[in-house]
């Protein structure tokens, strides 16, 4: 991808209240180019027919949570390249390790700011960036 | 007084004292149910719905505050970009007379420049009252995974105590009432997500005292900086 403002974004969220915020912000941060799902089933059903460059998911969903989704992104040799930022109600440290030791590129505890989400997809952007 | 004795005409008499046998044979039902429902598990789980009725009132209070919060925040950034619009609008008005009266001084006074710059700022500060009004919105994804746990509580503790009513009642008010719970919203609706997912919590409430939880997103960045992530 010759410029990172191009990349396409998959926010999963069951609540879309957030998923509006997180694209909205996405939008103020420069990133237009976004789709969302509802679950883990609609997430990696779309991931498997679009080509997606990041993801930020929740964790507590119905259907498939935000962890049975990272580790389908992470097991699957077609999507592990794709990096995963999580971005969760969920506050308890055993989650942030168990998030981390399974590949979540980013890890992001509900309420949040713009200058935070800004600063961790930067972040696994130039990281990417770097690795390319 | 003693309230045993009746102390004056057209009170109800003392019933008489029952007998010993007929405490005896009370105290035995008593017990007697007891142990059954204990054996039918109905009495440990009720116990636990009603243990966990304080859980829900802090729930509920969190969702108070939250919602409160959250309107309280955008009212006030509203009176904010409210009185930034109300300048704007008198500026154009003044501007605008400078113009017509003269508008080789106007530019040459530095009022179209004074315009434009305050333009500029009052634009920049309303987008910003307009982001903050967006992410004030997030109470309602945190304010509605507790209420799904609250829902979960209340349906649990609605059919433990509807198995109770059924195992007290009647042979045949128990089949129906039994029928009539299988068909009844509580027992035929969906998991809700807190349901589907009984190992997340959703939002901290009580984080204070609390060394199995972070506090914010500096606590979650140490962590991982800390195990080398």
């Amino acid at each position: 991808m010759s410029n990172p403002t191009d990349m396409k974004f998959l926010i999963v969220d069951d609540f879309s209240t957030m998923r509006r915020i997180v694209r909205g912000l996405l939008k103020e941060i420069g990133y237009n180019n976004a789709e969302e799902a509802e679950d883990g089933v609609a997430a990696l059903q779309m991931l498997k027919n679009i080509k997606f460059d990041f993801v930020v998911s929740d964790i507590n969903m119905p259907n498939m949570n935000g962890f049975e989704l990272l580790k389908a992104i992470k097991t699957d040799d077609t999507l592990k390249h794709i990096p995963v930022l999580m971005v969760t109600a969920e506050a308890r440290k055993e989650d942030i390790v168990l998030a981390a030791q399974s590949g979540a590129a980013g890890y992001i505890v509900k309420p949040f700011t713009k200058a935070t989400l800004e600063e961790k997809v930067t972040k696994i952007v130039q990281k990417l960036g770097a690795a390319a | 007084m003693n309230m045993d004795e009746p102390t004056s005409a057209g009170m109800c008499p003392a019933p008489a004292p029952a007998s010993p046998e007929v405490f005896q044979q009370l105290g035995a039902l008593t017990r007697q149910l007891h142990d059954t429902l204990n054996q039918l598990g109905v009495l440990p789980r009720l116990q636990s719905s009603v243990d966990n009725l304080p859980d829900a009132r802090s729930r509920l209070g969190f969702i108070a505050s939250k919602t409160e919060a959250a309107a309280e925040r955008v009212l006030n950034l509203v009176d904010e970009a409210k009185a930034d619009q109300n300048h704007i609008a008198r500026e154009t008005r003044r501007l605008a007379n400078l113009m017509v009266a003269d508008p080789v001084k106007a530019v040459a006074s530095g009022a179209v420049m004074n315009f434009v710059e305050d333009v500029e700022t009052i634009t920049q500060r309303v987008d910003q009252h307009l982001t903050d009004i967006m992410m004030a919105q997030d109470f309602h994804d945190l304010t509605g995974q507790v209420v799904a746990k609250v829902v979960a509580l209340a349906t649990d503790l609605e059919n433990q105590l509807a198995r109770v009513l059924v195992q007290a009642a009647p042979p045949e008010l128990a089949q129906k009432a039994e029928a009539a719970r299988h068909t009844s919203p509580a027992a035929s609706a969906p998991a809700s997500s807190a349901a589907a997912s009984p190992t997340l919590n959703g939002p901290v409430i009580n984080p204070e005292g609390r060394t199995d939880v972070v506090a914010n997103q500096g606590e979650v960045d140490d962590l991982l900086a800390s195990l080398g992530f």
